[in-house]
């Protein structure tokens, strides 16, 4: 009865803060068990086995199998009578050679670039602002934004397009109330370029929460004695940003743009929802030209050779962001 | 003084600009047929009605895409967390030959971009013959759930003390023993927000299930959701009633561990 005293107190300490792990724990863990036989030994594998047989299986073998068919030619009637037909490189010059390709990457890169500066940005004014609150208004504020983070994507975008409506949508009816009359009947999904201002706003206004409770977590971890010094010096509100807040925040900022652009960057499901990358697809990103020439067209072959030119961009950030993750965990490991 | 209360204001205003959608699908919802669709203006409804409500519960579709989807996310989760648990003890209890490259093997797949593995896992189903089955989406959400899962139970396995199922087992308990008295109890706030996180990831999830799933009995809810203009013409209350429905599960769900929410993305870096 001992132990499940013990377990009780020491419940709540191990389930808020997972990942602080005092590094001695896994060099303890290592020094157990030498002993015991075979099944001993066998043991850690026997448990992983699932685990790494599903990972080899469901996402080691795609990987590999999306290089090898974006040499193949493989549009529906390859794929009925079953044959294999290598192309080498020739998917690749396909779409290397559209120009439409190059279009919807730039509007893609475009896009995220936009979408994670102005969320991150966003991100971070809120978590700063979010210090010198009175509490009841933090509170609200968070509890708001824990509603617009909790909402299902398609639930959230069927919102937006219905606030959007072009005749009895509420910001048509808004604008024209406070004396625009050129937005009667104004139709926000006419271009691409407003389509996707509107996604991006979307993006934003669901990616914002949990940027800024991120920050706002490492903001509350900044010792208090040193903005106390800071004052005492005579440090003006940005000195003390640039000097003390700065510092401390740079790596999480860091590691949350990162997984923003990761995020944003092979939207599908806001974008599709909306106009289903149109206008004549002035809103495609990679992900929705990824779709189109794949599942739409069942021009297989050269829908994974977009997706390759996709996994090597985000393979690229990806990289950037486990070497800082690593940098920071490395005693986890 | 006035620093503060300018700042105040901007807070309020924030809390609108977030609450404002929601806001908006709630009365949406509730307003009754004919003052929906009206160029009145009419921010606060007027009158409340739950007709709209029964229109999306009894249109089409609706009852089964429910269905399908509790069905596949819950399987998938449930496969997740069990495999999750064993990968997760494997990496912090034991000591093994490898056991570095395999806990960097879960944060690379955790990482994994699999809207760009659509190509191969729709060839894959379909070899399976599992395209235009539900079993495709457990699957996909398995393995979509299961890095993230492994890594966070981890973490949360790494926070209980080892001296704890050492005791145990000196009182006479085996391994399994100690594991099932001892660390599973212990496990339980961590297995609540981890399998959260998974449902909502699944819960979410839009290409994939629009993808492998073609026939309209077999839709999860945000296809069928996407579908809602063919289902809805112009109807937005039963639209809006729909997204609040759709909205409630993942909201609990949500509620139940958001304090432990930041913690989990930033350990975890999976995202709906």
């Amino acid at each position: 009865m001992t132990a499940v005293k013990t377990t009780e107190t020491a419940a709540p300490a191990g389930g808020t803060t997972p990942p602080a792990l005092p590094p001695a724990l896994t060099g303890g863990a290592r020094k157990r068990r030498r002993r015991g036989g075979a099944f001993d030994r066998a043991l850690p594998y026997l448990l992983l086995a699932p685990a790494l047989i599903a990972i080899l299986w469901l996402i080691g073998f795609p990987v590999v199998s999306v290089f090898v068919t974006s040499f193949r030619r493989l549009n529906l009637g390859e794929l009925v009578r079953g044959e294999i037909v290598w192309t080498g490189i020739d998917n690749y010059v396909t779409v290397l050679q559209d120009e439409r390709f190059w279009t919807v990457t730039l509007r893609t890169v475009v896009f995220t670039v936009s979408v994670v500066g102005v969320s991150v940005g966003a991100g971070l004014l809120i978590a700063l602002l979010m210090r010198v609150l009175t509490p009841w208004v933090r509170i609200l504020l968070q509890i708001t934004m824990l509603c617009a983070w909790a909402m299902p994507i398609l639930a959230s975008a069927t919102v937006y397009i219905w606030m959007f409506d072009q005749n009895y949508g509420i910001l048509n009816k808004t604008l024209v109330r406070l004396g625009f009359d050129q937005f009667a009947g104004h139709s926000w999904f006419g271009s691409g370029t407003s389509t996707l201002t509107v996604v991006g706003l979307l993006i934003v206004w669901q990616a914002i929460p949990f940027l800024a409770f991120s920050l706002y977590a490492g903001l509350v971890g900044v010792p208090r004695d040193l903005y106390e010094a800071a004052g005492i010096d005579g440090a003006s509100g940005w000195q003390t940003f640039r000097a003390v807040t700065w510092p401390e925040i740079k790596s999480l900022l860091m590691m949350v743009t990162f997984l923003s652009t990761l995020w944003d960057f092979k939207v599908f499901a806001q974008i599709w929802v909306f106009k289903e990358g149109g206008p004549s697809g002035e809103s495609t990103t990679l992900a929705v030209l990824q779709y189109l020439e794949g599942i739409a067209k069942s021009h297989f072959g050269v829908a994974a050779a977009i997706s390759v030119l996709m996994m090597l961009i985000l393979g690229l950030i990806t990289f950037q962001y486990l070497r800082r993750l690593l940098q920071t965990e490395e005693g986890k490991i | 003084m006035l620093k503060k209360s300018a700042a105040n204001v901007a807070g309020v205003l924030l809390a609108l600009f977030f609450l404002f959608p929601t806001y908006w699908m709630i009365t949406s919802a509730l307003k009754p047929k004919g003052s929906t669709i009206t160029s009145d203006y009419d921010l606060v409804p007027l009158s409340v009605t739950f007709t709209n409500f029964v229109t999306a519960w009894t249109k089409p579709g609706f009852m089964s895409a429910l269905g399908n989807s509790l069905m596949v996310t819950l399987t998938a989760v449930l496969a997740a967390i069990i495999v999750g648990i064993t990968a997760a003890v494997a990496m912090s209890r034991f000591s093994f030959r490898g056991r570095k490259s395999f806990v960097l093997l879960m944060l690379v797949a955790q990482m994994a971009p699999f809207e760009a593995l659509l190509i191969p896992m729709f060839l894959m189903m379909r070899d399976l013959q599992l395209y235009e089955h539900l079993s495709s989406l457990v699957l996909v959400y398995f393995a979509v759930t299961l890095p993230f899962c492994a890594w966070t139970l981890r973490g949360f396995v790494n926070g209980i003390p080892v001296e704890l199922e050492e005791a145990a087992m000196v009182d006479g308990c085996g391994r399994w023993g100690a594991f099932q008295k001892v660390t599973l109890p212990l496990l339980g706030p961590g297995l609540v927000a981890t399998s959260v996180f998974a449902f909502i990831t699944a819960w979410n999830e839009f290409l994939f299930a629009k993808v492998l799933i073609r026939s309209q009995d077999r839709e999860t809810l945000p296809v069928w959701l996407s579908g809602f203009q063919t289902a809805f013409g112009t109807d937005w209350g039963g639209a809006m009633a729909a997204s609040v429905l759709f909205t409630v599960p993942a909201l609990v769900f949500f509620l139940i561990v958001q304090r432990k929410m930041v913690a989990g993305v930033t350990a975890g870096a999976v995202k709906g």
